[in-house]
């Protein structure tokens, strides 16, 4: 049994409604002994880190597929940082191209994963960085 | 601080380590209304058991006398949708509204899908509500161990009215009943059957029955069932009927009506002295169960204790026998002292 | 012939032999999950009766296709999906395809557009254009149309929520361009049952969608007769994550679900029924698609008949377009997916499609640049003119395997029928999150599969190129596509009649709230210029909105 539960919000921003990637990543976070904060479709970057300052989420995970990601990872990070959370750990998942990443890089969000990445490395990825940022 | 491994099972004893846990600057963020310092304190609440009696120390003199209502029922019945209809009536009233949602732990993977803040979409974008999820750790699928405590930290926050909504599943009804004011059971049509399962005690303590997607078939039948058991246990114990209301919370149908009743509700529980009347028994449970737990770590920190139960269990499997000589051996061999206040030690042998 | 001893015999002594020669350690399951024998022999067909259960092509059950002649007398259309950031731009990309030889136009729209909204929307922000056409006003749609001939190539629009004022710019095109209602083909998605269970577009609650379809359905029945009205889709629902058979039986009672509600709502079966379509996924598993097709057309004509009693033998026909499975194509080595999408197209034309899109190679990363959709759809041409698979009508039919599996399938089907029907149809379904959970925990097991390697893709958990590097030109839509969308429709408006347009959606909402067809004040709409936002808005204020109850 996990003794530190990392809490993690996976949201879907914007308009797209493809969710079989983010309830699949949820729930193997889940099955890792997460706790994880299903914020669904149709969110706005504001309600997403609303939801993670109430929910002090140690990682805000973002799912986009409709090619929308800068403006929304943008924002997400730039709300972050505002309400206090710069610290904690932002990642995401979906269609984002190579030079997109490098941008995302820029703008503190390290790694994102996309279509054929193992479950197992994204559960990886999040539980080894999770509290990495946060200062103690 | 928040990201300290903890055992969740056997804090530490309140007498031992008087430290901080808490930095002063959060308690000032906290007072001066900062959603993320609550945030932080829930979390230390959650993760960190040892820090609780330093928080309780700082927030219990701030309470500000914050009704806490547990909503509660068989899963699927739209406990969350009820809660997030309560509580935006609530906000239109002038209050300030926390929603503590639980949702339980997976037993095999300690991790928990925390879905019920979704279903509270309408309320997300409310100034003037703080939801927080928690998972129910170690509360055998039902209360998580820390509400009581999230809800006093909602309280001293600034938050009058606290919605708990809970799995709602076997021992989980029972528990809401120490930790809230006032009581909703929500039902929906077609669980004639599961009211014969629900533990006895919900039905009785349940303050208002909501019968939930009243537009289903199976209204009559479940309104029928109900009247009949509480009708029954009524005038076995002398009270009066609980109120049956009917809604379609999915609708907004009959939400009004509701909230109108737990509005009566509170203000009875207030002037007739029953609010004051819970927060002194939890105030006891509260004094005991630490105090209970000061003494078993005491005892279990005593060399060899835990490892001396454990072989002596393993023994009597294999010589089929009682423990209760071994219980009665050990209690009398424990001696135990009150020495003056503030000297140190309590001793045991 | 030989006796039963000797039959024995040789089946024995293949038995044996099989078990001697030991096994490879691997999966045998379909993609689907469903278990395989080794080999299917005439005697899993001993008990069947092929004149009832397959028959001829064009002949009740269909099991065999909806046509007499198919592929000899006419090849499916070949119709790419397409759009992508303005309608100037997808308007030379349906040229390009036209002039590549497809047969049938697609519309793809954007995101803000299949949710009714206007690229100038708070919500819509960033994503105009982004993963098809935006599409605000009719002026979107003449120029979306410019110089094609609608009158003689058909056009499938994929939109759900707001199909009907979709359609009523559409329609308003045609008229400006003296094009006759009763010369125009094509399709419209339409099919908002699905949105609840997979894709998530709506606007508003079951109820009022449904009315608007049926609405559509009566008004074509009478003015627009060669378009199909809904096309039942279970590709999403497979793309969402579900198995072979779940697909077919979800699809199969969304269709049921329309008739019912049609006739609920008066019309007469015979009068719709004909124009309802279909559209499924050919993902991987070669044997399962084709049996998945076959098992569809045999339900769908059984069901039509003899339970619902269409007198129309056009009624009894599930005809039904297919795209390649897009959930199979991977961003790693992505050349790959050109034999992939190969593979799917082959077992959707062998399980008798009316039409095929088949999906580009890049399409894991982007959307479609020029090169990667010309090989998709000069996949189609080869499967047609070099293959030979065009020659011979289900030229599968008889194959051991393929039939059982058509039976199988059925009966599985048949199983998740009378599971809806238990929850009360398919809206209580929904509403219970039927569909999604069985979907849900269907996604779960195959990444898990392919977790632990018991399901591969090729280039991703094996055979893996390390440190590969793309080296395919993609398809960027430009972030000035969004500001000149948002100018184009500024001067539409700022053109239009503006007392015309509110007196339009003031007439609408009277209909709305009447009971009255809706298409025709739609259509007035349309021709005034209303924008797609403000009828989805007006609409609305009458229906209210949707949210999602969500389950995992």
């Amino acid at each position: 049994m996990a003794d530190r539960r990392i809490k993690v919000i996976i949201a879907k921003p914007g308009l797209d409604g493809h969710d079989r990637g983010a309830k699949v990543v949820a729930r193997a976070l889940v099955e890792a002994g997460m706790e994880v904060v299903y914020l669904g479709l149709q969110q706005t970057p504001e309600s997403i880190v609303r939801a993670a300052v109430e929910e002090d989420a140690d990682v805000v995970g973002l799912s986009i597929l409709s090619g929308a990601h800068m403006p929304h990872f943008r924002k997400v990070r730039e709300l972050m940082v505002e309400s206090g959370l710069g610290d904690r750990l932002l990642t995401g998942g979906g269609i984002i191209p190579t030079r997109d990443q490098e941008k995302l890089k820029e703008l503190g969000i390290e790694k994102v994963f996309g279509p054929g990445d193992d479950l197992q490395e994204i559960v990886d990825y999040i539980r080894n960085n999770a509290g990495r940022l946060r200062a103690e | 601080m928040v990201s300290d491994v903890v055992r969740t099972k056997a804090p530490s004893s309140p007498a031992k380590k008087r430290g901080h846990f808490v930095q002063p600057e959060l308690w000032t963020d906290f007072f001066r209304g900062e959603r993320l310092a609550c945030a932080r304190l829930l979390t230390a609440v959650e993760n960190s058991p040892e820090s609780i009696p330093e928080i309780l120390d700082k927030i219990i003199p701030r309470l500000k006398g914050a009704v806490r209502i547990g909503v509660t029922g068989p899963p699927g019945v739209g406990k969350s949708t009820v809660t997030a209809g309560l509580a935006r009536r609530a906000v239109q009233a002038g209050h300030s509204v926390g929603v503590l949602a639980v949702d339980p732990t997976s037993p095999f993977s300690g991790g928990a899908f925390l879905g019920d803040r979704v279903r509270m979409q309408s309320l997300s974008d409310d100034h003037h509500v703080f939801i927080r999820s928690l998972a129910s750790r170690d509360g055998h699928g039902g209360l998580s161990p820390s509400t009581p405590y999230a809800a006093d930290l909602f309280d001293a926050f600034g938050l009058d009215r606290i919605f708990i909504e809970t799995v709602g599943v076997g021992q989980a009804e029972l528990d809401v009943l120490s930790c809230a004011d006032l009581v909703i059971l929500v039902l929906q049509p077609g669980t004639g059957d599961v009211i014969q399962a629900l533990k006895a005690g919900i039905l009785e303590a349940a303050d208002l029955f909501l019968i939930n997607k009243a537009d289903l078939q199976g209204t009559e039948a479940l309104l029928d069932s109900l009247r009949f058991l509480l009708d029954v246990s009524a005038s076995q114990k002398r009270r009066s009927l609980p109120p049956v209301l009917e809604a379609s919370a999915l609708q907004d149908k009959g939400m009004d009506e509701t909230a109108a009743e737990v509005e009566r509700l509170i203000q009875r529980l207030v002037h007739s002295g029953r609010y004051r009347e819970k927060r002194r028994s939890r105030l006891e449970r509260e004094i005991r169960s630490a105090i209970e737990q000061d003494l078993w770590d005491k005892f279990s920190a005593l060399a060899g204790a835990d490892e001396a139960i454990r072989t002596v269990s393993e023994e009597l499997l294999n010589s089929l026998g009682s423990p209760y000589p071994f219980i009665r051996e050990t209690c009398s061999r424990i001696r135990v002292e009150l020495t003056d206040e503030r000297a140190g030690r309590e001793e045991k042998e | 012939m030989k006796g039963p001893a000797v039959k024995k015999k040789n089946k024995a002594s293949w038995e044996k032999n099989f078990e001697e020669s030991g096994l490879r350690d691997a999966d045998f399951s379909t993609i689907s999950g469903r278990p395989t024998r080794p080999l299917y022999t005439w005697e899993d067909l001993a008990n069947g009766d092929p004149q009832a259960e397959l028959g001829y092509p064009g002949e009740y059950p269909y099991t065999r296709g909806v046509h007499p002649s198919m592929y000899r007398g006419k090849l499916w259309t070949m119709r790419q999906f397409a759009g992508m950031g303005t309608a100037i731009q997808t308007n030379q990309r349906y040229k390009f395809l036209l002039e590549k030889g497809q047969t049938g136009l697609s519309v793809a729209f954007d995101n803000p557009t299949l949710y009714g909204r206007d690229s100038d929307h708070p919500l819509s922000a960033g994503e105009v254009g982004k993963t098809g056409v935006a599409v605000d006003t009719l002026a979107d749609m003449e120029r979306l149309f410019d110089d094609i001939p609608l009158d003689r190539v058909s056009t499938s629009m994929t939109i759900n929520a707001p199909a009907a004022w979709i359609f009523a710019m559409f329609l308003a095109n045609a008229e400006n361009r003296s094009i006759a209602f009763a010369d125009l083909r094509g399709t419209l998605q339409n099919d908002i049952l699905k949105e609840y269970i997979a894709q998530k577009e709506w606007i508003f609650p079951p109820e009022p969608h449904l009315r608007l379809i049926t609405d559509l359905m009566a008004f074509c029945a009478d003015q627009v007769p060669q378009w199909n009205t809904i096309s039942v889709s279970g590709y999403h629902i497979r793309e969402a994550g579900s198995t072979a058979a779940q697909e077919l039986a979800f699809t199969l009672a969304d269709g049921f679900a329309y008739v019912e509600h049609a006739i609920a709502a008066g019309m007469d079966i015979d009068d719709f029924a004909p124009r309802l379509s279909f559209f499924f996924n050919a993902h991987l598993d070669f044997f399962e698609e084709i049996a998945k097709m076959r098992a569809a057309r045999r339900i769908w004509a059984r069901e039509m008949k003899d339970k619902y009693k269409a007198k129309n033998p056009r009624s009894w026909l599930c005809r039904f377009h297919v795209q390649t499975a897009g959930c199979s194509l991977t961003a790693q080595q992505p050349e790959l997916n050109i034999v992939r999408t190969a593979l799917e197209a082959m077992a959707g034309v062998l399980g008798g499609c009316q039409s095929l899109h088949t999906n580009s190679m890049d399409e894991a990363l982007a959307l479609p640049s020029e090169k990667a959709v010309e090989i998709a759809l000069r996949t189609q041409q080869v499967i047609a003119f070099e293959s030979g698979a065009a020659n011979v009508i289900d030229p599968l039919g008889g194959s051991y395997y393929i039939e059982q599996m058509t039976n199988d399938l059925e009966e599985e089907a048949r199983r998740y029928f009378k599971k809806i029907d238990d929850l009360g149809g398919v809206v209580k379904a929904i509403e219970q999150g039927f569909f999604q959970r069985e979907i849900t925990r269907a996604a779960y097991e195959y990444q898990m599969a392919l977790s632990r390697r018991k399901k591969f893709q090729v280039g991703v958990n094996e055979f893996i190129n390390p440190g590969e590097k793309l080296e395919i030109p993609l398809l960027e839509i430009d972030e000035s596509v969004e500001q000149d969308q948002l100018d184009f429709t500024g001067r539409v408006k700022a053109g239009r009649d503006n007392g015309a347009v509110r007196d339009g959606l003031g007439a609408l909402k009277a209909a709305a709230a009447s009971g009255r067809n809706l298409m025709p004040p739609l259509l007035e709409c349309a021709r005034r210029y209303t924008t797609l936002g403000e009828i989805s808005e007006a609409l609305t204020t009458v229906f209210g909105e949707y949210r999602e109850q969500p389950f995992y």
